[in-house]
């Protein structure tokens, strides 16, 4: 290969990543979940350097927004740190039972959960796209002893509402068992987790939506530092291949961060909502096709789904800025 | 909720954030500087960068890979013997970025002990203690 076609490539691969982290950042999802299906279905690239170079991509964009974030009080350190070290207790026991479990639970046990992992993130889209304010700004009538006691409420000043927000949680104990699941799941078959991170944050201990976006971010930034060593010490990581795609993460995800900062929940809502539909879709085509009810679902309806979804959120963003725009001028 | 003056973030939370942001920054500079020394000096590497792309994109192996164009792996932490090579360099950005929640997990739990905040100093050792054995290799988080 010449010099200018390897520069062609290592630029491509950068405007490539650096649009994901952009997305990703926004949403509080890892840009794997964009990167991974992309790189499968248009390359021939090996899987392992695929899933590999997958969570440089996830991880690199929540790193870089992690000081704007914590800078401004977006994200919330405590908050961060306590998902954390439940998730990384489930990825890990997850992880380590995988290929024990995997014997007993068979291809029908692996496809059945996946079908019902797809139906719970399909119910929790829905509540997204009914719950609207409920979901963006949670209220909370009664805050336990044990969250009043972790100290993890901490106000900010948000930006786009030009007032100070402090946000009283609940139910931290609840969300430790549920985010311990989502990394038992996540560990044990090998799936991103920023789709499952936010809701949890959200729906069970009333973290508002854009922080609940923001701690996801800092939270993959941080989880990942565990799981992609096992990668970098097999080699699965080429290191010329992996850095565009490193540079394009930091300098897309600093972008991410800034607008994160300054958009409205509505937006950060509706963007989330399209992430689940299309993960949704994603684990119950592959559940039903590890149940043998269907075949393996051809790339283009994954384009097609993909594209259908994205569009209805794009209209529906537009709807929402043009009835702002009402709101104010009225 | 409560509208109340501009609040002030606690030391733990600005040390983790401003850690993790220059490092990872400073990895990303890294980054960028070796692929273009790969590239403008081909034989100071481990991987023949001219023929790394074309391993890839057959579908090779990342073993293959290795072995293809540049012998065997050295190891995950070969950037500390080769830091002048394109690919040494290179890899030492990637390494620095993965590890970067050990450096600022060390910060916030300096800030939580001093703050007497001794249930988040112990979670935040948790945590930066799974990435060291994951750098190490002793915990393995792959199937």
């Amino acid at each position: 290969m010449s010099g200018e076609a390897i520069w062609g490539w290592i630029f491509g691969f950068f405007l490539l990543s650096f649009a994901i982290a952009l997305v990703a950042v926004i949403g509080g999802i890892g840009g794997g979940v964009l990167f991974t299906p992309f790189m499968l279905a248009f390359t021939s690239v090996d899987s392992l350097i695929v899933r590999a170079t997958g969570l440089i991509v996830a991880m690199f964009s929540g790193l870089v927004s992690t000081g704007p974030f914590m800078r401004g009080g977006l994200a919330n350190l405590k908050i961060c740190i306590l998902c954390a070290a439940a998730y990384g207790i489930g990825a890990f026991s997850g992880a380590q039972g995988a290929i024990y479990v995997a014997k007993h639970l068979g291809e029908t046990g692996e496809g059945l959960i996946r079908l019902a992992l797809g139906v719970i993130l399909c119910s929790l889209a829905v509540y997204f796209v009914v719950g609207g304010k409920k979901i963006e700004w949670p209220e909370v009538k009664k805050v336990d002893g044990f969250t009043k006691w972790l100290k993890l409420s901490q106000p900010y000043y948000e930006v786009s509402l030009g007032k100070v927000i402090d946000y009283p949680l609940t139910r931290a104990g609840w969300s430790l068992v549920a985010i311990m699941g989502v990394g038992l799941l996540s560990g044990f078959f090998g799936l991103g987790a920023g789709w499952a991170i936010v809701p949890v944050q959200n729906l069970i201990m009333a973290v508002p939506l854009k922080v609940a976006a923001a701690n996801s971010g800092v939270l993959l930034g941080m989880g990942d530092c565990i799981a992609v060593w096992p990668y970098l010490l097999i080699g699965a990581i080429i290191p010329i291949f992996a850095a565009p795609w490193l540079v394009g993460q930091v300098l897309g995800g600093l972008l991410g961060a800034l607008i994160l900062i300054k958009v409205k929940a509505g937006f950060v809502r509706y963007l989330l909502i399209g992430f689940m539909f299309f993960a949704c879709f994603g684990l119950l085509a592959k559940g039903l096709t590890i149940l043998g009810v269907i075949g393996t679902v051809p790339l283009w309806i994954n384009g097609v789904v993909f594209l259908t979804i994205f569009l209805t959120v794009t209209r529906s963003i537009i709807k929402m800025s043009k009835a702002a725009k009402q709101e104010v001028s009225e | 909720m409560s509208i109340q003056n501009r609040p002030k973030m606690p030391p733990a939370q600005i040390y983790y954030g401003e850690i993790v942001y220059w490092i990872t920054i400073l990895a990303c500079i890294v980054c960028m500087i070796g692929p273009v020394i790969s590239l403008a000096f081909p034989e100071r590497n481990i991987l023949d960068p001219y023929n790394v792309f074309n391993s890839i994109f057959q579908g090779k192996s990342a073993e293959e890979v290795w072995q293809s164009v540049g012998g065997r792996f050295p190891g995950g932490h070969f950037y500390l013997g080769y830091f002048t090579y394109g690919d040494g360099l290179t890899q030492f950005g990637l390494a620095l970025g993965c590890s970067v929640a050990i450096w600022a997990l060390t910060g916030a739990i300096i800030a939580f002990l001093r703050k007497k905040s001794y249930v988040f100093a112990i979670l935040g050792f948790w945590v930066a203690l799974l990435v060291v054995l994951s750098m190490t290799g002793i915990v393995s988080g792959q199937h």
